[in-house]
């Protein structure tokens, strides 16, 4: 689905941020990207979209088609809910008719049935990240990259959009590349997590997580879960410390 | 407004009902200034010659003699102001664009267009009316000059705003230039033009008064007649110029702030519902936009 060859990445004015990034995505995956704030995962997510260029090394995308989601909604303040999901559709010229359906079931989809009509600013945060959700999908795509979309959002929201993240990828079978720092967040979403070294950053360990493939509340208070996780936090802080 | 944070709410007094008590207050408080002020004015200017303080009652009688030459003068500024507007919205948005999508052309645009903001339109009027034959179409000419360079600066700065996650989101689904102008940088810009609007319609019936007073005739407008009327010493004529101009400007500024506010209601903090008046409004607006250029006379 998605592979990478050394890639390294270097910013004129804050220096190198990648250096030799090398892996391999399989469709269908969930994969975590596990680092430490500044280590280059966003950088990594943004060569892999396509939205910058490599300095060297090699990407193979099998896709085009391919969605975003960023650590903020990033709605369009002045376009109700319909239109803001409506917006990937409309740029590949699909009739605001033709489109609804498949704006109606993807609002459904993301808990959000009787939202049409509401402006961005009467949104909960949690609220927009779901529609931030819903624009993504809407085009059905082969590869969801997201880059700490829940950073920002308070504990009880995060572990409903995790949930519901984890539905849709279930649901729509999707290969799904996730940019995260809390290594509960990577145990409980992924199959395999990758974890990067601090700035410039590298993928030194993959990690593969031996969860039941459907994760429900339940696996949060899995023994086995908190293992992964604390797994998973010693490789992030041990190489944070050395 | 101390007195109102300084006082307690008075118990069993709704929050909603304090609020509509503000409101009103805001609008009265106003309103009885001026009246007192006028009762002043009239009782101070009772005893004196009207050549030299014409009171209120003198000035109204001076417009009630003829009002249809008010009306006519009324009209001229205002026309010439609002085309002046129009031109400046029309000729400064499609500039911005130009600018926003062309370095070059910024590099080319923006310096002479910063010469013709500073440099005092009083100074250039001449030079113009000189070289335009038809007055009126002078005067438009001075009157866009200073109202252009606001709306071509806060435009230029609103289509570079845009959120640039959603610059990604365009770039990501490959939508064309013509889609990204129109479906966001052209909202995204919305905010910002529309603080440079309001900025221009002030200026442009500043413009337009000043151009008919370096003018001094042909286009009989507010700025001539009071002009004229000094020459006669008729006070209460200058008078009725002034009060007719400040009123005029007053509802340019109301106008532009009511449409303003219809535009980003919903979306923009600047059209949030606790900013209620246009006065009030524009300062909150000019607070915010720090990057807005300030209007300059």
């Amino acid at each position: 689905m998605l592979s990478c060859e050394t890639l390294t990445h270097r910013y004129p004015h804050t220096g190198q941020a990648l250096r030799d990034v090398s892996f391999r995505i399989q469709a269908g995956e969930f994969v975590c990207l596990l680092g430490q704030s500044g280590c280059g995962k966003s950088t990594l997510l943004r060569l892999l979209a396509g939205l910058e260029r490599p300095t060297t090394g090699q990407i193979d995308r099998r896709t085009e088609n391919i969605a975003m989601v960023f650590q903020s909604p990033s709605l369009m303040p002045w376009a109700d809910v319909f239109d803001n999901v409506y917006l990937p559709l409309r740029l590949a010229g699909q009739s605001r008719s033709q489109a609804r359906p498949v704006i109606d079931e993807m609002l459904a989809a993301v808990r959000l049935p009787d939202s049409h009509h509401s402006k961005p600013a009467q949104l909960s945060g949690g609220m927009s990240m779901r529609v931030a959700l819903a624009r993504a999908l809407v085009t059905r795509p082969t590869l969801l990259l997201m880059d700490e979309p829940f950073a920002h959002m308070d504990e009880i929201t995060r572990l409903s959009l995790q949930t519901l993240v984890h539905d849709l990828w279930r649901a729509q079978n999707f290969t799904a590349l996730m940019v995260t720092h809390s290594p509960f967040e990577a145990g409980f979403l992924s199959t395999r997590t990758l974890v990067m070294t601090p700035k410039p950053g590298t993928i030194y360990r993959a990690q593969t997580i031996d969860l039941p493939a459907e994760r429900t509340d339940q696996v949060r208070h899995d023994p086995a879960y908190g293992k992964i996780c604390s797994q998973l936090l010693e490789l992030v802080a041990y190489r944070a410390d050395s | 407004m101390a007195w109102m944070s300084a006082r307690p709410l008075r118990p069993g007094l709704s929050i909603k009902a304090v609020g509509f008590s503000q409101r009103l207050m805001r609008r009265i408080i106003p309103v009885l200034g001026g009246l007192v002020l006028l009762g002043v004015w009239q009782y101070g200017a009772a005893n004196t010659p009207s050549y030299i303080l014409p009171s209120p009652g003198d000035i109204l009688a001076r417009f009630i003699e003829n009002p249809a030459l008010w009306a006519r003068a009324w009209l001229t500024t205002v026309s010439v102001a609002l085309l002046a507007l129009l031109a400046a919205i029309i000729l400064g948005s499609s500039a911005a664009l130009l600018m926003s999508l062309s370095r070059t052309l910024e590099h080319l645009i923006y310096p002479y267009a910063v010469t013709l903001q500073v440099t005092p339109v009083v100074a250039i009027a001449p030079l113009i009316l000189i070289y335009v034959d038809s007055p009126l179409v002078a005067q438009t000419l001075c009157a866009w000059i200073v109202a252009f360079f606001p709306i071509l600066a806060n435009t230029l700065v609103g289509l570079r705003s845009a959120d640039r996650n959603l610059e990604d989101v365009f770039t990501l689904y490959h939508a064309t230039l013509r889609q990204r102008m129109i479906l966001l940088r052209g909202p995204a810009s919305l905010p910002h033009a529309m603080t440079g609007v309001r900025i221009a319609g002030g200026l442009s019936l500043i413009g337009a008064v000043v151009a008919e007073m370096v003018a001094g005739g042909g286009g009989f407008g507010l700025a001539f007649l009071m002009v004229e009327s000094s020459y006669r010493l008729d006070i209460p004529a200058m008078g009725v110029s002034l009060l007719l101009i400040a009123a005029t400007g007053i509802a340019f500024h109301l106008i532009l702030a009511v449409l303003s506010r219809r535009l980003l209601q919903g979306w923009h903090e600047s059209a949030q519902d606790n900013v209620q008046d246009g006065v009030q409004d524009s300062e909150h607006n000019h607070a915010t936009h720090h990057h807005s250029t300030a209007p300059r006379g």
